[in-house]
């Protein structure tokens, strides 16, 4: 087998394939390009067969190896194959396989740019000539890509060239590289995704962005965009979503796709979204997730959202006070993934009653074989259940704390309080104040 | 019965995309035809909205069903099956369609300006600005909003209706008895008042706002109901229409051309109270109509050449959704104020448009709905697709009557 590429180009625009003629070995016109159908491997995918269409309008296709092309010729744009043409098997479908192809699944439709974070369309493919076919090199999303698949790039690059010799317009190529392109294309009967290009992509986009992306897709391409993602890009995504979008995707999970979800995402963050439920659906979903995970939510539900105890979070570190430092680090070193603050490590006593805070520092400084109580710092403020919004935010400004335990009346540790959930809070409170001055000033 | 409350607070979120799609139906052109086919003919072409109610149904389910099974908008499905070509020929058919009707609603809020003796060249571009306003600052839920408040004006047709003291029992029978007179002046009246039914950027318009609402499947009852009250309640406000006019002008042998002419005339008849319905329905109608008509352009054109959408969104967030949407309507607005502005050939081009573009688009929407690729299971059954089949030759049979029936004139 052996492929000849008449052209000194290195690159081809698929829509210089599209709807060409197909010559049989003995140079016979067998039908045109209809599609090319990709081999499911590496970040650049490469044409693994040809699909061919002839016919109007019963229209018959038939899929043809790409071992069997033995030239593609871009100067009389006619492509050579080296079967004979009754031995080419034409059919009615061509599109009950599975794989990834060009003009079904990428030329024209909404794809996801992991490089400029947005959603996009497709307006022409830019493939590479490798040595036994053809490699999907870039995407190409401008206008110019548009205008070239309406037929009229020349006429257009002339009219522009009269008035701008050296414009931006016949300067840019705008392409994006295809490691950067996400396929949103899914079958929507099965909801199937069909490529994964490597998720790390996904883990360096910041999660903010991630899910501005997220909005932009309507509500299909969310569910399958959203399945396509591992565990923990799954809870950056779904805690930078609003409230309506993450009801509308909790919906279509499985249950067991939403307990790993929820067991994913920071507890405080969990209550948020299941106290904006309607009941009977956050009792649904607190019954198929981990018990003991469960009963905490179903504890931090049970306050006030505008008390301490509905702003904290259940996930801190936590030692018994003779714990030794060494032993302490390494767990904490073992536990690196996990969701919860950092900076501060929480003292009990056996009753997990609270004696006392330490910080990172501390700790590495520390000797090792120390207990960890006498690490602490000298004196620890703690806010009680019940605290307010404004309790809280008073006595972490003053002790310029970052997190500030929360405890119950017999102070037993029962979570932690951010500063960022405090200045949500503040910030949203400044807000109603600054316009409420502003009315007022305007009425005087 | 809690049941029951659960149910209706579905169908309240659910709703609005088939209600305010078929009450835009009743713009400026709409009343001007229902106006006079009730000034000419009384009562005999009521029985017509019969089968336009059916027609209008099946056409719009099936854009709702697209919309909830594929996620996607008319344009942005007729761009992934069928190519940018296509798309591009047929955004720029909806383009200069719409551009012709908007300046037909633009007509309107000028006509009732004069009915209610404020200056045109003040209130056409104020109009203007509104419309431009509500859509560059408001969010889909808000204008959402406005829009349905806007169907509740319809009722001032009612209203008028009522104050002209009609004959119910002739509306009855006439409605359900088919009273077809083979002259040539009655023909075309019914080929106007059916014709004028369906129109393109109707189903991308009903598509994208379903879309836009993320209606999901275990909902799409809901929706359908929405699309059904809609065709009911735009064909009876409809039939409110040409009610009042053949109970005064009908009975009176009065002629009339125009939707201002009707007011005019009914001020005699049937006293000031229903001419002021009559012209603040024709007001609120052009203004929500020139307002639906460049919004469902622009968003339809996005949609399939890939360019950023959304009523969500900042003017910096999405340039040409709003440069398509502010030209379309200082266009409209600036042609009806220029002088000596002859209405009748800017009407006949756009129905010309339309009647060009609504095959494609009918029969698009028929290979797309019928794609099991796309739609799954939910594919027409066997009778619906003979319906629709039936509905939509028929359709394109009358928009080509129409055309012919507008040059015949």
């Amino acid at each position: 087998m052996f492929n000849r590429i008449t052209a000194n180009k290195m690159f081809i625009y698929f829509s210089e394939l599209i709807d060409k003629p197909v010559l049989d070995s003995h140079k016979k016109v067998i039908g045109q390009i209809y599609d090319i159908i990709l081999k499911p491997s590496a970040v650049y995918p490469q044409s693994a067969f040809l699909v061919i269409r002839k016919g109007f309008p019963n229209r018959k296709y038939a899929i043809i190896s790409w071992e069997h092309i033995q030239d593609i010729d871009i100067y009389s744009q006619e492509t050579s194959l080296d079967i004979e043409g009754p031995r080419i098997a034409f059919e009615k479908k061509h599109d009950n396989k599975n794989e990834l192809t060009l003009r079904r699944d990428i030329l024209d439709q909404q794809v996801v740019d992991t490089h400029d974070h947005k959603v996009i369309r497709i307006n022409d493919i830019h493939l590479l000539f490798v040595e036994q076919a053809l490699m999907v090199a870039h995407v190409d999303i401008s206008t110019r890509g548009l205008i070239r698949r309406l037929g009229f790039e020349k006429l257009v690059d002339f009219l522009v060239s009269l008035i701008a010799k050296n414009s931006k317009y016949l300067q840019t190529e705008h392409f994006i590289s295809w490691k950067y392109i996400q396929p949103l294309s899914a079958n929507s009967a099965s909801m199937t995704i069909k490529v994964n290009v490597p998720e790390k992509q996904f883990s360096s986009i910041p999660a903010a962005d991630l899910g501005e992306i997220f909005l932009d897709l309507n509500i299909k391409q969310q569910l399958t965009f959203f399945q396509s993602l591992d565990a923990l890009t799954r809870a950056r995504v779904f805690t930078n979503i609003d409230f309506k979008t993450q009801k509308s995707l909790v919906e279509d999970l499985a249950p067991k796709q939403v307990a790993e979800l929820l067991n994913n995402i920071p507890s405080d963050e969990a209550t948020d979204f299941l106290e904006k439920l309607p009941k009977d659906m956050a009792e649904h979903i607190l019954g198929f997730i981990e018990s003991k995970y469960a009963k905490k939510l179903s504890q931090l539900l049970g306050y006030s959202s505008d008390s301490a105890g509905g702003l904290m979070t259940a996930e801190y570190t936590v030692f018994i006070k003779d714990t030794p430092v060494e032993t302490a680090l390494k767990q904490i070193k073992e536990r690196a993934y996990k969701v919860e603050p950092a900076q501060y490590v929480y003292i009990v006593d056996e009753n997990n009653c609270l004696l006392g805070t330490t910080n990172f520092r501390r700790l590495i400084l520390a000797d090792p074989r120390e207990p960890i109580q006498n690490v602490a710092f000298p004196k620890t403020y703690s806010v009680h259940l019940n605290s307010s919004v404004k309790e809280v935010a008073y006595l972490m400004e003053k002790y310029k704390y970052y997190t500030i335990p929360v405890v119950d009346e017999n102070r037993v540790l029962q979570g932690i309080i951010t500063v960022d959930d405090i200045l949500s809070q503040l910030i949203a409170f400044a807000w109603r104040r600054l316009k409420k001055i502003k009315i007022l000033s305007k009425n005087s | 019965m809690k049941n029951t409350w659960r149910k209706i607070i579905i169908f309240l979120s659910v709703m609005g995309p088939g209600i305010i799609t078929a009450n835009v139906d009743n713009d400026a052109g709409g009343i001007t035809t229902y106006s006079v086919a009730g000034a000419h003919f009384g009562y005999s072409l009521i029985w017509s909205f019969v089968p336009i109610i059916i027609a209008l149904v099946i056409i719009q389910e099936m854009c709702a069903r697209m919309a909830v099974v594929t996620g996607k908008g008319l344009a942005d499905l007729i761009r992934e099956e069928f190519g940018v070509k296509i798309t591009f020929y047929a955004m720029m058919g909806l383009i200069l369609s719409n551009i012709f009707n908007t300046i037909a609603e633009f007509a309107g809020i000028a006509a009732s300006a004069e009915l209610f003796g404020i200056n045109k060249y003040i209130l056409v571009p104020l109009c203007a600005l509104f419309v431009w306003w509500l859509i560059v600052k408001g969010t889909y839920k808000s204008v959402e909003k406005v829009f349905l408040v806007a169907c509740l004006f319809y009722v001032s047709y009612i209203i008028s209706g009522f104050l002209s003291r009609p004959d119910w029992n002739a509306v009855a029978n006439s409605s359900l008895k088919p009273a077809i007179q083979f002259d040539k002046a009655y023909l075309f009246m019914l080929i106007g008042v059916i014709g004028t039914t369906i129109a393109p950027w109707m189903q991308f318009y009903q598509q994208s706002s379903v879309v836009e609402k993320g209606i999901k499947m275990e909902n799409y009852k809901y929706s359908r109901l929405d699309v059904i009250i809609g065709a009911f309640v735009v064909n009876i406000i409809a039939i409110f229409i040409v009610v009042v006019c053949a109970n005064t002008l009908f009975t009176h042998g009065i002629r009339i051309e125009t939707a201002k002419d009707a007011a005019l005339a009914l001020k005699p008849l049937a006293g000031q109270y229903c001419f002021y319905l009559f012209a603040f329905g024709l007001l609120n109608a052009s203004i929500f109509a020139a307002c639906i008509l460049p919004l469902s352009t622009a968003y339809s054109v996005c949609e399939g050449m890939g360019w950023e959408v959304g009523v969500n969104r900042r003017f910096r967030e999405a340039p040409q959704f709003y440069a398509l949407y502010t030209t379309i309507i200082i266009i409209g607005a600036a042609i009806i104020l220029l002088p000596n502005v002859r209405l009748i050939p800017i009407m006949l081009v756009s129905q010309v448009t339309n009647g060009i573009l609504l095959p494609f688009v009918l029969i698009f929407m028929l290979l797309l709905v019928n794609n099991k690729r796309l739609m799954g299971k939910y594919t027409n059954s066997r009778i619906y697709n003979i319906l629709s089949i039936a509905v939509i030759v028929a359709m394109i049979g009358l928009s080509a009557a129409l055309l012919l029936t507008s040059f015949i004139k």
